[in-house]
């Protein structure tokens, strides 16, 4: 099963952050509830990275800053070679980085229809 | 508060380094006791040693720095600790050795920043800095500094109107200071045209991580820096007129840098630069020359202006004409900057005031911005979520006299 990517709501004013902090930053609560972060957002910046590591079977990999529609955002990899400052694109939630007996999943964002 | 000054300095030429950490660190160290005065021996009167490094224990498996220098160096039994701040751990173990001179807990301390990087593969010593970043929202995604830096400027481009020219024209321009600098790491002057508009200038300037070129991007260097501070009640006991710390400043932001109200801002920056002249009682039109962490070019500019040296929008047309070339109306990275001197991590912030110092004290050779009387420092740590601003001075201190409290 897939992992989902969180927000969280600070219970005591509302205000969301991703990723998870300790204290609220509008309003110092310190209990949170975790709300899905999905959906589609604006691409706000993105770059291809050249300098990989050793044994990657591609020539980069590209990276993006997504503003979702309820203002947070979020850094991420491109699942799409198309790229364009302000496109729309569809959060997914993929393998990122995969580990020593435990994969990362994290935001690939795609093009959205 | 007591006032502090720099009395001794001491650096090794940046590059690849071919001896351990802790030589590397001596020979700085050794270098700056020479210059101030200080006997090697018994009597050295050094009360306190601050050994900043970034990955001593992650990329050369040593830790326990600051007390393995004290005890090569004999300075036993001197107090000592180590000191990591990330890129910025060279300027924090100066603001400790201030605070520790300062509050009259010592009166003389010595800072030592280095880092030996060159012992590790480039995507190694990459993927070592990359470790400073938010573990679930940056690292985990394979982001690493190249990577922030390139949507960074993409960002700032797309705002201020930066070309990629501009970008290599500041690249160029530290190149050129470097020529100058005998311990800065790169001794070539990139020629503009090739690495931006000639047909091969992808093919001898390859993307890093777009916009950013190979040649808007620092080398990964071995190389340290040392400082001598003292009281400068006690600045009449060393053979050179100590240069005056006037300010610091430091200043945090968001670990993760999606989380910044405006991207385009450096805030950390700002206020720390805002903390560093309030102390001093400086203001930027006084400065007259400045070290900013340049490890991407953008960033050179993007500090210009956030710490007041020129107006919003306007360091890249500062950069055109030419005012932070030595000669210009504001030098910025005589040394040659983190670019074409080189950034060893943990001995950028101690370097880039053993430069300051140097041209405080007129002995910066070819290089020299004639009649400099105030300087400033930017160092940069993680991507700028802590940063401090450090501000010299060859003017006496009117606001405080010296061993009283600051009010």
């Amino acid at each position: 099963m897939q992992a989902e990517i969180y927000a969280y709501k600070c219970t005591a004013c509302g205000h969301l952050h991703h990723p998870a902090h300790f204290v609220c930053v509008k309003c110092g609560g310190r209990e949170f509830e975790q709300v899905a972060l999905t959906g589609e957002g604006t691409l706000v910046t993105y770059t291809r990275v050249y300098n990989l590591p050793e044994g990657y079977m591609k020539p980069f990999i590209a990276f993006g800053i997504v503003e979702f529609p309820n203002g947070l955002r979020a850094a991420g990899q491109m699942g799409t070679d198309e790229l364009q400052l302000g496109m729309r694109v569809r959060a997914e939630v993929g393998v990122v980085k995969e580990g020593v007996g435990k994969d990362f999943y994290g935001f690939i964002f795609q093009k959205a229809e | 508060m007591r006032q502090v000054g720099i009395v001794g300095v001491g650096h090794t030429k940046f590059g690849k380094a071919g001896v351990p950490l802790v030589e590397m660190l001596s020979y700085a160290a050794v270098e700056a006791m020479d210059d101030a005065g200080i006997k090697t021996g018994k009597g050295h009167g050094i009360d306190q040693v601050f050994a900043a490094t970034m990955g001593g224990g992650m990329i050369n498996r040593q830790h326990g720095v600051a007390s393995a220098l004290v005890d090569t160096l004999n300075l036993r039994p001197a107090m000592a600790e180590s000191v990591e701040n990330g890129p910025a751990s060279g300027a924090s173990a100066v603001k400790l050795a201030y605070m520790a001179i300062a509050s009259g807990m010592c009166d003389t301390a010595l800072v030592v920043g280095g880092e030996l990087m060159r012992v590790v593969s480039g995507w190694e010593a990459t993927d070592f800095v990359a470790t400073m970043l938010h573990p679930e929202a940056e690292y985990n995604y394979g982001l690493t500094l190249p990577a922030l830096a390139g949507m960074f400027t993409r960002l700032y481009m797309e705002k201020y109107g930066v070309t990629e020219k501009d970008l290599a024209m500041v690249a160029v321009k530290n190149h050129e200071h470097a020529m100058h600098n005998p311990v800065a790491h790169i001794q070539l002057v990139p020629d503009l045209y090739s690495i931006t508009e000639d047909e091969d200038a992808i093919i001898i300037n390859p993307h890093v991580a777009e916009p950013l070129h190979v040649y808007d991007v620092c080398p990964v260097s071995d190389g340290a820096a040392a400082l001598v501070l003292c009281a400068m009640e006690a600045g009449d006991r060393f053979p050179k007129k100590p240069v005056r710390i006037a300010g610091i400043g430091q200043a945090t932001d968001t670990h993760a840098v999606a989380e910044r109200a405006v991207s385009t801002d450096l805030l950390a920056v700002r206020l720390a630069a805002e903390k560093a002249y309030a102390m001093a009682g400086i203001s930027p039109r006084e400065i007259d020359v400045a070290e900013l962490h340049d490890a991407f070019v953008i960033l050179e500019i993007a500090e210009s202006e956030e710490a007041g040296l020129f107006p919003r929008g306007e360091g890249h047309l500062a950069v055109r004409r030419g005012d932070t070339k030595v000669g210009g109306k504001l030098p910025i990275n005589t040394s040659g900057g983190l670019k074409a001197k080189g950034h060893p991590l943990g001995a950028t912030g101690v370097s880039q005031i053993v430069e300051l110092t140097r041209q405080l004290r007129g002995e910066a050779g070819g290089r020299q911005v004639a009649g400099a009387k105030n300087a400033m420092a930017v160092n940069f740590g993680g991507f700028g979520n802590n940063v401090i601003a450090t501000i010299l001075t060859t003017g006496g201190p009117e606001k405080y006299a010296s061993g009283n409290l600051r009010i």
